[in-house]
């Protein structure tokens, strides 16, 4: 039952295997199905566990079953009789007996499989070949299992018959696995009767989920049933050398942990066949963890409580324990089945775009925030790059050891950094006042050396050792040296004309003014920037909608002229008075309404240029009519047929739909009325005559009933509605069978039968009439063209 | 005489045509509104759904349910109305 997710054709598959046959699953029937599948689970349950009660009446002959089979060998018959009376007796309880189902297959084959050479013939229908000699090995091994089998087997409802029980409890589906009677053969003929048949009880009562557990197990053969089959077969013999395991060890502990893990384990179905291999030897612990496997406990401990009551003599020590066992696990099992369908019904509900978009949030969020912290960091490295660099420490003394080296360097140091300061601060002082004040960003050699002097008269000699110093040493002390001419490098100390400190210090406050600026007016740009081409392509989107937009229209326009143009040159063909052209401004005022015109104009000019360049059958020509003279269009195409413009082609009878008995017609004509509806759809007709083909045609198809006696054609219904009166209500009748449900012009014809004092309330002038109508053309214009018309329809193109 | 509406005659009487859904018997104002906007605009779209579902009495009542909120009543009519259509006509 672990069904994560149904798909449809599991869903298919498994409401077949529940002996329902369903229709196509498709988006609209899912849901319905889905609740199907539960209630049929939900009622697999139920029987399950009513099934026990019936099955105690089987007890007896179980006994003697049992009897037979433990002699070992042809228990086979034995078991059949058994099994034959416990399937009436399931079948009758119901056509959904999931269980019980499967026993009379199960007995049926178990006469042709009952020996254990049969078994070997049939190893192709085992999904798990390794099923067969284990099983035999099995079925030796195992000996005191009985203790779980019968109660498993009354579980299943099973306990009847012997060998042949164990199929019972298995589903339908597994019907026509013949692969599966043999094993169960060898193991009716294993001295354990018992035990294989309370285990394939044990089965049967986990095949439904078992089901699911064969959809887990990933290869999906072609038939359900088959890998329903290998799953069971792969349960039940874990299930058997569980419990012939636990016989050997005679533990109850073995089965409580085997309890315990098949409440959790339900699903699983990664049996891998070497689980047989294990045969019957092994300890408790080891059967435990392959029994969790497949067992069902659901089943099992429903199979256990019935167990109570048709407990065998000679095992009763076990089936205490077993009994309390199978509580357990029942609890565990139930809600799975229905929890898994209600996931599925709630995944169905939760739509995927409201988590789509909430996903996109959260990301773009995320994004946001990294982002704003990055500049953050780089605000932070460029402030604090532009910080001062009072700490320069010049580690490399260029000039050797001609000087004392510490003395002098501090000595340096100290004007560099007087220096340094200065300058710095006049940059800074100079950046930051916006460029308002005339400072001069450097100051030139003089004034620093004068200023050094000032500071102290011994620096005068340094300051050109110093500038020295600096030019020849790569490094930046922050100071930057400017010759006379700006663009030229410095390269004596006597170009120097001015000096300049590359980096300003500036306060704090400014700095952070200045950062913020930055980062403001470039994210406004890139705002900007994206806002420009935002409006570019919604600009060009909606020109480009624009056009097309017009285009349309124009090609509409298009149409609805040559529509003008050919009825006019139809109405001329009729009317040789007319004249066979049109003028363009009278075609134009008529297509398009007065307060349309202004807007129209263009697509107006559009659309006669386009016919003057692509249309064949129009011909632009100048005529003079009424004295002025007009661009006029003449519509060029010969007529195809004079067929077209004689009698309304359009209107014969097709055929009839559906042949007309009890159930859709009344028994007896009612009354000599009739309203017929659906012969016309009243927006359509042109013209002032119509009615009178509709005469004709109702006439021509009542040719044979003499009896009509006023035909009246409702011109405004929606519904296309005629009235017919005939002689008598036998006429009616006639004439009813003659209409209702044919085909009259490509619409389905139907016909009522109307009160006759109703029919002369709307009709005062039908009172009188008396004289049966004739169709008043004797050619059946309607009906004999039905074979005509199809032939001509195809090759005319009516407009 | 039967227990037949006479919507469920009206209905039964011919073929459906392009009835709108509101013409099945049990399918009023309200309930044929829902399934207009679910998309069964016609009487025919749900005929569809019918056959769709193999008529079978209980899926087709379920649907009509989670699909419109039908009740039992108004379910059986429509479901009977159906199967007597088809009777005649399918």
């Amino acid at each position: 039952m672990a069904a994560a997710q149904l798909t449809d054709e599991e869903l298919f598959s498994e409401l077949k295997r529940l002996g329902f046959t369903p229709g196509p699953v498709t988006e609209n029937t899912r849901p319905v199905y889905l609740k199907k599948l539960k209630k049929l689970r939900d009622e697999q349950q139920q029987r399950s566990r009513g099934a026990k009660g019936r099955s105690s009446g089987g007890g007896g002959s179980s006994v003697s079953i049992n009897n037979n089979n433990s002699s070992g060998g042809g228990g086979g018959g034995n078991g059949h009789p058994a099994a034959g009376a416990a399937a009436v007796r399931a079948r009758s309880a119901g056509a959904r007996q999931l269980l019980n189902a499967k026993r009379p297959d199960r007995a049926g084959k178990f006469v042709l499989g009952f020996s254990s050479d049969e078994s070997d013939a049939e190893p192709p229908r085992h999904k798990a070949g390794l099923n067969h000699s284990d099983s035999r090995r099995d079925r030796g091994s195992g000996l005191g299992l009985q203790s779980l089998r019968p109660p498993q087997e009354s579980g299943a409802g099973v306990s009847a018959s012997g060998p042949s029980k164990s199929p019972v409890g298995l589903l339908e589906a597994r019907r026509s696995v013949l692969g599966s009677s043999p094993w169960w053969a060898d193991r009716c003929k294993a001295s354990l009767g018992e035990t294989e048949r309370s285990s394939r009880a044990l089965n049967g009562n986990r095949s439904p989920y078992s089901l699911n557990s064969s959809k887990l197990a990933g290869d999906y053969s072609d038939t359900d049933e088959e890998e329903e089959e290998e799953l069971e077969e792969r349960e039940r013999q874990r299930e058997r050398r569980l419990l012939s395991r636990r016989s050997l060890s005679k533990a109850s502990p073995s089965l409580s942990g085997v309890m315990g893990e098949n409440g959790g384990d339900m699903g699983s179905s990664s049996i891998s066949p070497k689980n047989h291999v294990d045969g019957g030897e092994g300890a408790a612990a080891g059967s435990s963890s392959t029994f969790s496997l497949g067992l069902r406990p659901r089943f099992s401990s429903s199979s256990y409580n019935s167990l109570s009551t048709t407990y065998r003599p000679n095992h009763s020590n076990h089936t205490g324990s077993n009994h309390s066992y199978g509580q357990a696990g029942t609890k565990r099992k139930q809600p799975a089945p229905e929890d898994e369908l209600l996931e599925q019904f709630r995944r169905e509900e939760v739509s995927g775009t409201g988590g789509f978009s909430a996903h996109y949030l959260s990301m773009f969020l995320l994004t946001a925030a990294c982002l704003f912290f990055v500049l953050l960091g780089l605000m932070y490295l460029r402030m604090r790059g532009s910080g001062s660099t009072e700490g320069v420490v010049i580690k490399n003394h260029p000039f050797g050891a001609e000087f004392d080296s510490s003395y002098v360097t501090i000595k340096h140091v100290i004007e560099i950094v007087i220096l340094n300061n200065i300058l710095t601060s006049l940059s800074g002082e100079h950046d930051c006042k916006d460029l308002n004040q005339p400072l001069n960003r450097s100051i030139s050699f003089s004034e620093a050396a004068e200023f050094l002097k000032l500071q102290n008269t011994d620096y005068e000699d340094w300051v050109q050792i110093s500038l020295e110093w600096i030019i020849k040493t790569g490094e930046i002390v922050g100071i930057r040296l400017i010759a006379a001419d700006p663009t030229q490098a410095v390269e004596e100390v006597s170009d120097i004309s001015r000096l300049e400190s590359t980096h300003p210090h500036m306060s704090f406050i400014c700095r952070f003014r200045r950062a913020f600026f930055t980062v403001i007016y470039r994210v406004l740009l890139i705002l900007a920037g994206i806002g420009v081409v935002w409006t570019l392509l919604y600009y060009m989107k909606y020109r480009w909608r624009r056009e097309e937009e017009e285009t349309r229209q124009m090609y509409d326009m298009v149409e609805r002229i040559i529509d003008v143009l050919r009825s006019h040159n139809e109405a001329c063909q009729e009317n040789k008075d007319l004249q066979p052209y049109l003028p363009i401004p009278h075609v134009r005022d008529s297509l398009v309404q007065p307060h349309d015109r202004k807007k129209m104009k263009k697509v107006w000019d559009r659309a006669v240029s386009f016919l003057s360049a692509n249309e064949s059958r129009i011909r632009t020509e100048t005529q003079r009519i009424g004295g002025a003279d007009f661009l006029v269009w003449r519509w060029l195409q010969p007529s195809m047929s004079c067929d077209k413009l004689c009698s309304m082609p359009s209107k014969v009878w097709q055929g009839k739909a559906f042949p007309l008995d009890r159930r859709n017609s009344p028994p007896n004509s009612l009354t000599p009325c009739l309203k017929i509806r659906n012969m016309f759809d009243p927006v359509m007709e042109v013209g002032e005559n119509w009615h009178l083909a509709i005469h004709e045609a109702i006439l021509e198809k009542c040719s044979d009933n003499d009896g009509i006696v006023h035909i009246a054609v409702d011109k405004n219904s929606r519904e296309g509605c005629v009235y017919v009166k005939c002689l008598s209500a036998e006429h009616a009748g006639k004439a009813f069978k003659a209409l209702h449900g044919s085909w009259f012009d490509g619409k389905l014809v139907t016909v009522k039968y109307l009160r006759l004092d109703r029919y002369h309330q709307r009709f005062p002038q039908a009172l009188g009439c008396n004289t049966p109508l004739k169709a008043s053309s004797s050619s059946m214009n309607t009906m004999a063209r039905l074979h005509q018309r199809s032939s001509t329809s195809s090759t005319l193109g009516f407009s | 005489m039967s227990s037949t509406s006479q919507k469920h005659k009206e209905f039964v009487a011919e073929p459906m045509g392009e009835k709108s859904v509101m013409a099945l018997a049990g399918i009023g104002e309200v309930l044929g509104k829902r399934l207009e906007e679910k998309g069964f605009d016609k009487a025919y779209v749900v005929l569809g759904q019918f056959l769709v579902l193999k008529k079978d009495e209980e899926l087709f009542r379920d649907w009509l349910k989670d699909t419109c909120g039908a009740n039992a009543k108004q379910q059986g009519d429509c479901y009977s109305c159906l199967r007597e259509w088809c009777d005649s006509f399918l």
